[in-house]
Formats: C-alpha cells, structure tokens, sequence
C-alpha cells in the first residue's frame, strides 16, 4: 500500500521542506521505499536540506518534458538508499508543470515506493494546485502564529474543495515557555479552529537550522527534541499509536515541585 | 418602543407576519399599514395569506383580514389545527401569530451549511443561514435574513444584509470579528473573550446589541 502525500502550508516558512526532508529521513530510516518530491520550482532548497546539491543532475522538469526517465533523474540519498529525491528547476518557475504531468508522475512513482512525500510551495496558486494534485493524503503544517493558523485554515478549505478529504496537521516551531506563558496560541486554540487530526507537535529547536546548514535532517538525533517530535510523527504515519511528547521546558526540580503542588 | 409588535420574516415556506397578541386591534391595524406602505408592490395583488391560529380572537382575525383586503391581499386558515405544543421557555414568551405569504413568488430560502466555513470562504444567502460548524476567523456569511451558527463564530457576519432590521444572529460562541445587522456594524472588542454561553446579536434601540440565550 503506497501512498502519495503533499506537505503544504499556504504561508511560507514554516517547516514545509524542513517537515519534508524529515518524514522522508524517518521513514527511509524504517526501511521504507521514499521519494520525496519538490514542486517549488524557481525557489528549490528540499535538495539542500538533504546535502545533496552537488548530485542534481535532471530536475522535474526534464521529467515532465519528457527529456529524461524518471529513474535517471532521480538522486539517491548519501545514507540511506532507500530514499530518493526528484528535484526540480531552480531556472524555470511553475508553470512548466501542470496538475496532470504530477499526477502522471505520482502514479508512476507509486508502483514502486512506499511513500511519495511533495514539498508544495507556499501560496494557494498553480504551484499549490500542482502539487496536491496526485495526493491522496495532505499534511498541513502550520505554527502556534496567528498568520500561519490563518493561512492553514483558508488551505484546508481549498483542499476541501479539491476534493482532498484526508487531512492531517503539523504543529511546527512551538515554543513550549511561550505558550505556557500565555504569549503564543495554545494547542487546544489551534485544534479548536483547524479542527484536523493532529499528528504532530514539533517545538523550535536550534538543531533543526544547524542540521539544515549542514544538509543533515534532525530526525533520529536522540539529543534533539525535534528530532524525537519528527520521529512521533513518522510512527504515527505507520499507524502507531504514540501519544505527544511532554516538552522540556523547566529545570527537572521546577518539575518536581510543581507536581507536588497538586 | 422596544420590540415591533408586527414583525415580517421569511420562513421556510414563505413570509411570516409575527404578531404581538398584547397590542390592540387598532395598533396591529396602524403597524401592518405601514409595514405594507414601506414597501408598496413587494406582495403581488390577490396573494391569499395562510393564517396560522392559536388562540386568537376572531374579531382581531377579521380585523386582519379586512386590513390585508385592502391592499388586495388575503388570508387563508392554515391547515394545521393546534399549535405546537409549548415548552415552558416557549411560554415565557408572548404569544405570537403567523400569516404566511402564500406563492413562493419572494418565497425566503435557508441556506444550510453542513461544515465548517474556513478563512477565506464566504457564504451569501437571499435568506437566512443556518451554519452547522464553526465560522472560521477570515470567513464571511452574508443573509438576507438571520444567521444561526451551531458552533464558534469567529468571522464576519452580516445579518440583514438588504436591510432588514428584525435579523438576529445567534451562535453557541459568539465571538465574530464583526457583527454586522442591515446597516450597522459592531466591531469585536480588541481583546476578545471566550464566551461559554449562546449568545443573540440583535438591534434594539437603533444599536446592535448581545445577550446571552438559552438554546
């Protein structure tokens, strides 16, 4: 059973690729057949994220133009071989591909993986309805931010009037003292307006810019506390059962007398 | 005078005439007139109106009669023979009679809206809207008659959008960035509350108002 997802947001910078590259890493990581594909093309950056820049040789483009096989133009990732990248133009812009050349594509890429991951680019234009096209399943990701929260609500309702019912929610870059401190939405208030199944709530975490600086995904790094979210996530995907992660945010003797205070 | 004591609404099957059964014969004779001179022509001539009964008195029911006649209308008893049963909020309330326009000529039209309205979306309606979910921050409903969200309301809504007045919007949470009824508009306070009750937004002395409801 393979399955095609679509990583959207609407609003830019909030983790699409970085949520991307880190599904694709988790689920590589478990043995899976992946690829992941970027459709933000003119802006491309999910082949930085993964370090494999310098081993692009044909992009989305020469896939859908019919220049190359789709086998050629794929880049196999430096650790795991199982994961696989289509990259796409950085020269050309989002109209070299068509809802129908992606859907195509997607079909074709289904036979032989487990999971085909797409980076969609920000926005609600052709690139969005592009990208969602061969989906069956879409992740939105958003972050406690009421423009990010705004934006992932008019997203949900274009999937829904694409007929994209299957729809799950990231919470990215959460600030665990902010929010207890009242300063950042909450993720009951978040729930409350998306009301999607949420299958991820990642805090902000350093790491992740470090690990991207060095084209390493976060995933799996057992000192990171977004890389055990992005893990969570990757179990959930697999139809665990794991329930969301108490975030560290206090010193563990803060902890202890707040427990016994109640 | 706080409350009309003849009210035009558009139902499901038509218009409702809403009549307070406090008022004299003569005060429903005054109110229906000029209901009727505001908007000359708006029911075609020899519409029969159907006339739903309770308990009113027959000379008041004549005299309801003989005014529509005048003005080339008429009514018609309704084929229910009781009223619905009362409940006890129901009979807190005074008493209200209902003349239904007949033809559906200006028949007014609920709009159902079995999801919740995302940011973005927006849903307008010649008549009244019913919204079986939430109303989502950056979504609009705009109706012609009232608006009732069985959920949080966190849009902008516009009740009455063609000027009707008597429009009301309820929601479980009522909480809309905006609250516009006919011509005038309620902003949200700049630091909005989380309300726990069902609330109505209505006009009352030429303000848009909000008080809690029981539903």
């Amino acid at each position: 059973m393979s399955e095609v997802i679509v990583v959207t947001s609407g609003k830019g910078g909030v983790g699409k690729s970085t949520t991307t590259a880190n599904l694709g890493v988790g689920l590589a990581m478990r043995g899976k057949k992946v690829v992941l594909i970027d459709t933000d093309t003119g802006l491309r950056n999910l082949d930085l994220l993964l370090g494999l820049e310098n081993r692009i040789m044909y992009d989305l483009i020469d896939v859908v133009e019919g220049r190359v096989e789709i086998k050629k133009a794929l880049v196999r990732h430096k650790k795991y071989e199982n994961l696989q990248l289509l990259p796409t133009s950085q020269v050309k812009d989002k109209s070299a591909v068509n809802p129908a050349d992606l859907m195509a594509l997607c079909d074709e890429l289904r036979k032989e993986y487990d999971f085909v991951i797409i980076d969609c680019p920000a926005g609600i234009e052709q690139g969005f309805q592009t990208a969602i096209a061969g989906a069956d399943t879409a992740i939105v990701v958003t972050m406690p931010e009421v423009s990010a929260v705004r934006d992932a609500d008019k997203i949900i309702g274009e999937l829904g009037r694409s007929e994209k019912d299957n729809i799950k929610l990231i919470i990215n870059r959460i600030r665990p003292a902010m929010v207890d401190s009242g300063e950042m939405m909450d993720m009951d208030d978040i729930n409350d307006i998306l009301a999607i199944k949420c299958i991820g709530q990642v805090p902000d975490d350093i790491k992740v810019v470090t690990s991207a600086n060095r084209g390493e995904p976060v995933v799996g790094e057992s000192d990171s506390q977004a890389g055990k979210a992005y893990e969570n996530i990757v179990g959930r995907l697999l139809g665990e059962d794991i329930p969301f992660m108490e975030f560290e945010k206090e010193g563990f003797f803060k902890r202890l007398k707040k427990a016994f205070k109640f | 005078m706080s409350r009309d004591l003849v009210t035009i609404k558009g139902g499901k099957d038509g218009f409702r005439l809403l009549v307070d059964s406090s008022a004299s014969m003569e005060e429903i004779e005054a109110e229906i007139k000029k209901k009727l001179d505001e908007n000359p022509g708006f029911f075609p001539e020899g519409t029969k109106f159907e006339l739903e009964v309770a308990d009113l008195d027959r000379s008041v029911k004549k005299g309801i009669n003989q005014i529509l006649s005048q003005h080339g209308l008429g009514v018609e008893l309704s084929a229910k023979k009781d009223p619905p049963p009362v409940s006890d909020e129901q009979s807190q309330m005074p008493p209200q009679y209902f003349i239904q326009h007949d033809g559906n000529v200006e028949a007014q039209e609920m709009t159902v809206v079995e999801h919740t309205v995302r940011g973005g979306e927006e849903v307008t309606s010649q008549g009244s809207v019913l919204v079986m979910g939430n109303v989502n921050p950056g979504a609009q409903i705009i109706a012609g008659g009232s608006i009732d969200v069985r959920g949080t309301c966190r849009g902008m809504v516009h009740a009455g959008a063609w000027g009707d007045i008597s429009a009301v919007v309820i929601a479980d949470r009522l909480m809309p960035t905006q609250i516009r009824i006919a011509n005038m508009i309620a902003r949200s306070p700049d630091i909005m509350e989380k309300s726990d009750f069902a609330e109505r937004a209505s006009i009352k002395d030429g303000q848009i108002i909000i008080e809690p409801i029981e539903r």
